[in-house]
């Protein structure tokens, strides 16, 4: 039981790390997509267009490792609610704003619902990791 | 505790990895370029200002502002020399580009800056969308 939390989890992993290295392939354009939520000043924009990238990286690859596993599911429950938050003022706002999600890639989406529902699945990923893991440690334990 | 504790190393290490891409990202953004952003009241304050156009060569073609040249990165080569045979040098240059998301003015407007040690230059926030809501120019306007 314990490998569909685990699967679960690695699937967000590997979403989060790369999401985060197309990112990092081009910051300049992040920051464009950034203030396209019309949220963040500039500076503000290109802080998060600098370490969001390595934030994804890194939480990525702790999550799909399984290493540093509750800070990492801690960080990726955060940074997609902060993403949802995002996406839902912009729609609410009737904002054209750049998703930015997947750096370049995302260039052809529009709209907000699938990337909305794309982190619902994540958010999802997350729950089913813990509960999995849980279920599991209860079942040794008996 | 553990959480907090995980979660404050994977944003250190992100924190630490977007300093150093700061530093050396070829693409890395750059913090202080919004220090030439004027808002239109205060461009209009300068008086006569030297229009440039940094939006791609569609978006000029299909309109711009009265008495803009366009210079954008994609044609710099060329485009300079019609800039620079245009540009009487007395006359501040305000670079604009399609919206307050876009980093093509300041692009240019720190490249010729850096190029031609241009100091009385500046970035028009909201670019060409402002220019619009200021009816300075229509859809199409040539």
């Amino acid at each position: 039981m314990k490998w569909i939390g685990r699967t679960a989890e690695g699937l967000v992993g590997v979403v989060f790390a790369w999401a985060g290295f197309l990112k990092l392939l081009d910051p300049q354009a992040f920051v464009s997509s950034i203030l396209t939520y019309e949220v963040f000043s500039y500076q503000v924009a290109v802080v998060c267009a600098l370490v969001v990238p390595y934030l994804e990286i890194v939480t990525g690859v702790c999550l799909a490792l399984g290493v540093l596993k509750s800070g990492s599911r801690l960080m990726a429950f955060g940074m997609l609610v902060v993403f949802v938050l995002l996406l839902a003022q912009a729609a609410i706002r009737g904002l054209d704003a750049d998703c930015g999600c997947f750096g370049h890639q995302s260039g052809a989406e529009s709209g907000y619902a699938w990337p909305i529902a794309r982190d619902a699945l994540m958010l999802a990923g997350l729950a089913i990791g813990l509960v999995f893991e849980r279920l599991s440690r209860e079942t040794e334990s008996e | 505790m553990k959480t907090i504790r995980e979660g404050l190393i994977i944003l250190a290490i992100s924190i630490v990895s977007g300093a150093v891409a700061f530093l050396i990202h070829p693409k890395a953004p750059s913090l202080s370029a919004s220090d030439l952003e004027l808002e239109l009241e205060q461009v209009r304050e300068l008086g006569s200002v030297f229009w440039v156009d940094a939006r791609a060569d569609e978006d000029f073609e299909s309109g711009h502002l009265d008495g803009a040249i366009s210079l954008n990165e994609e044609r710099w080569e060329e485009l300079l020399l019609g800039f620079l045979d245009s540009w009487g040098a007395d006359d501040p240059i305000v670079v604009y580009c399609s919206s307050q998301a876009c980093l093509r003015s300041r692009e240019v407007a720190e490249r010729l800056q850096e190029e031609l040690g241009v100091e009385d230059i500046y970035v028009l926030k909201g670019g060409w969308e402002r220019l619009l809501e200021a009816g300075m120019v229509s859809e199409g306007s040539q």
